[in-house]
């Protein structure tokens, strides 16, 4: 069976520095793959590579079986996306935004099945500027699922929220999942890592250090999630 | 396609839910529009020699903040960066913003062509002459204002680099101020800047001067040369630098321009000398080696009198003071009907046919000084000569250089009435001291006489 995502002997530079040495991993549908490690160790520079906002000097990246460096647009309408620093504009309504995203798809989902889903139908027709950090976060994750993805890419999608927001947030997120949708994740919150991911790969230096279920790697190396990480990144 | 449309039609919808936006994109062109309505007030026809002008300082208030400010805070908020995983090419985004801006300035250039056909503005001659204009104008300063976009990180930076090319447009680039009223230098400069070349453009589609061909090519290649480098840079998100470099071609294609202008010889120059004072009768005459009796009366004048004038002091044909169209110029089709109207009413003006045959001078050459003291475009340079053309209709040409002497050298006798009786000719009246017309009669009297006498080229 075709994995969703898989990534092979992906390296990439910037300058003198090599954020990204030679990963590999694949991540099937209907299951959470979570990208851990400390800061600088190189998952934004996966996962942007995954999306094609940048190109890496060197490796394979297919999205359900789609070359996503040659073939980029047909990756990119089957996959869905959580970035930081990204925004909207502050007078956009989330209607609008949806049925605005939608229209790039070629089979998008309905945006009011988005809103209800989402639980945005009282805020459908409020600026972005007056919703809550949860809502725009949900409204985030919708746009992401707009074109009924196969694969979502989520970057640290709980930060900065308060524990209930925190956790509604992630209950979308394992329901995408039972949705059948591939789902990579990079995030700081171990907590949510062993929540919600049925593997993790952490990340260390540019490569892989460990891989595996996170309750397999925390017996394998003792202690918790972050104790793991500490080891593992270790100099 | 729908994207296009869709991602066009909610730029549009953003836009004019943002108070700044609204203002910058049609409050400030109205408002520039009644400034050239108040500073030109007294034009024969109202705002028909400014079309260009206040239509180009909106699309340049356009390319410089509007544009640039739009796509920079959408950039450093992210929304481009959204944007970027979208299934869909840069072009698709760059092309909705472009659009949406385009129907902006369309609308807002509707809404001060109304104004102005409410103050008076005849319907332009050339309607779809003037929209091709007003296309590829904008097509140059909106792939300027793209440059800018992609140049500058933040918002700031925008108003910065925007006043930059903004102001200079405006005072030295031939957008605000007129070109006569300019240095020397700052003349050749305007050849460089694209806003001469909108102006121009569009000033003779609205009122059917023609001869458009080298503005639109000029605009043509600002806007390719805008366009490659605006691609080349574009940048979803801040942390990826420009390419500079390609911003080479950008300015490079404005200085191709003028080198292009300058060789063909486009750039016509007035002296710098426009501003200095009229000064007296006595800064006009060269000093006598002896002091000759004083005359009593025009017939005294002699041939020596006259070649005693300093005829190389006068101000120039070219300049805002005392100005005279050359012979073969051919005034703007907007400006014909009310030189027609001067030259239909000259006969039959009562203060043109006095006994005396000085006033009668003095009267006749008050027309031209009117026009000049009121700063009408185009119309200052052309009425002259149907004054003079009058005065030597109703003079006889032998005693026409005397009069034309004596009144020159005794600019304050005489009775100034003529020039509160103007209106025969459409002309405002002068209110305040008639001393500035008493000047500026005596510099046409000298002008006239220079012609009649040889010492001024008949140009």
């Amino acid at each position: 069976m075709t994995a969703a995502i898989a990534v092979q002997g992906l390296s990439h530079r910037y300058g003198g520095v090599q954020a990204v040495d030679g990963i590999d991993f694949q991540v099937a549908a209907g299951e959470i793959f979570g990208l851990l490690g400390p800061n600088g160790a190189g998952k934004t520079t996966t996962l942007e590579s995954i999306l094609g906002l940048i190109v890496p000097d060197e490796g394979r990246i297919e999205i359900a079986g789609i070359d996503a460096r040659t073939n980029s647009r047909a990756a990119r309408e089957r996959t869905g996306a959580v970035l930081q620093a990204t925004g909207l504009q502050d007078k956009i309504t989330p209607r609008e935004a949806l049925d605005l995203f939608a229209a790039f798809y070629p089979a998008p989902l309905k945006t009011q099945d988005l809103l209800t889903r989402f639980g945005l139908v009282e805020k459908a027709d409020a600026a972005f500027e007056t919703l809550s950090g949860g809502q725009k976060q949900r409204l985030a994750l919708a746009l992401a699922f707009v074109g009924n993805p196969q694969v979502l890419v989520l970057d640290e999608p709980t930060t900065g929220l308060d524990p209930q927001i925190r956790r509604e947030v992630q209950d979308h997120i394992r329901a995408l999942k039972d949705d059948g949708r591939a789902i990579l994740l990079a995030t700081h919150d171990m907590d949510e890592a062993a929540r919600l991911c049925d593997r993790v790969a952490i990340i260390a230096g540019g490569r892989i250090a460990a891989t595996g279920a996170p309750r397999q790697l925390m017996t394998e190396h003792g202690g918790t999630l972050d104790d793991v990480i500490l080891r593992l990144a270790r100099p | 396609m729908t994207a296009l449309l869709h991602l066009t039609a909610v730029s549009l919808k953003l836009n004019f839910r943002n108070r700044m936006a609204i203002l910058y994109g049609y409050l400030m062109p109205l408002i520039f529009l009644v400034a050239f309505w108040a500073i030109y007030r007294n034009d024969p026809v109202p705002l028909a020699l400014h079309v260009g002008q206040f239509l180009t300082v909106t699309i340049l208030g356009s390319a410089c903040f509007g544009l640039p400010t739009t796509i920079v805070s959408e950039r450093e908020r992210g929304v481009w960066r959204r944007y970027a995983l979208m299934p869909a090419a840069r072009w698709v985004f760059a092309l909705s913003i472009l659009l949406a801006r385009a129907v902006l300035l369309v609308t807002g250039a509707l809404l001060q062509l109304g104004l102005a056909f409410a103050f008076g503005l005849p319907v332009p001659a050339h309607p779809a002459d003037l929209f091709a204009a007003f296309a590829i104008a904008s097509a140059a300063f909106l792939g300027f204002g793209m440059v800018i976009a992609m140049l500058v990180d933040n918002v700031p930076a925008v108003q910065a680099l925007g006043q930059c090319i903004f102001l200079p447009m405006l005072m030295i680039g031939g957008v605000a101020v007129r070109l006569e009223s300019l240095p020397a230098w700052a003349q050749h400069l305007s050849a460089f800047f694209p806003g001469r070349y909108a102006v121009e453009a569009m000033q003779r589609a609205a009122t059917g001067a023609g001869g458009m061909r080298f503005d639109f090519l000029a605009l043509l290649l600002i806007a390719v040369g805008g366009a490659m480098a605006a691609t080349a840079m574009f940048r979803w998100d801040k942390a990826l630098r420009p390419k500079r470099g390609w911003l080479l071609l950008a300015v490079g294609m404005w200085l191709a321009v003028g080198v292009m202008a300058e060789i063909q010889g486009r750039v016509t120059i007035s002296t710098a000398q426009d501003r200095r004072d009229v000064g007296t009768a006595a800064d006009y005459v060269a000093k006598p080696r002896t002091s000759p009796a004083p005359k009593t009366s025009w017939q005294d004048v002699s041939d020596a009198d006259i070649d005693g004038v300093a005829f190389d002091r006068l101000p120039p044909d070219e300049g805002i003071i005392s100005p005279v169209s050359r012979s073969d110029e051919v005034p703007d089709p907007a400006i014909q009907p009310t030189l027609d109207k001067i030259r239909d009413a000259l006969p039959g003006w009562a203060p043109g046919n006095v006994t005396d045959p000085v006033q009668r001078a003095r009267n006749l050459l008050a027309i031209a000084a009117a026009p000049d003291i009121l700063q009408m475009e185009q119309v200052e340079r052309f009425v002259p000569r149907l004054v003079f053309a009058r005065l030597q209709t109703v003079i006889p040409p032998r005693d026409l250089p005397k009069i034309l002497y004596w009144i020159a050298m005794h600019p304050d006798d005489g009775d100034d009435a003529a020039i509160h009786q103007l209106a025969a000719f459409g002309l405002p009246d002068i209110s305040g001291s008639a001393k500035p017309v008493r000047g500026r009669v005596m510099l046409y009297a000298f002008k006239l006489l220079g012609r009649l006498s040889g010492h001024l080229p008949p140009r």
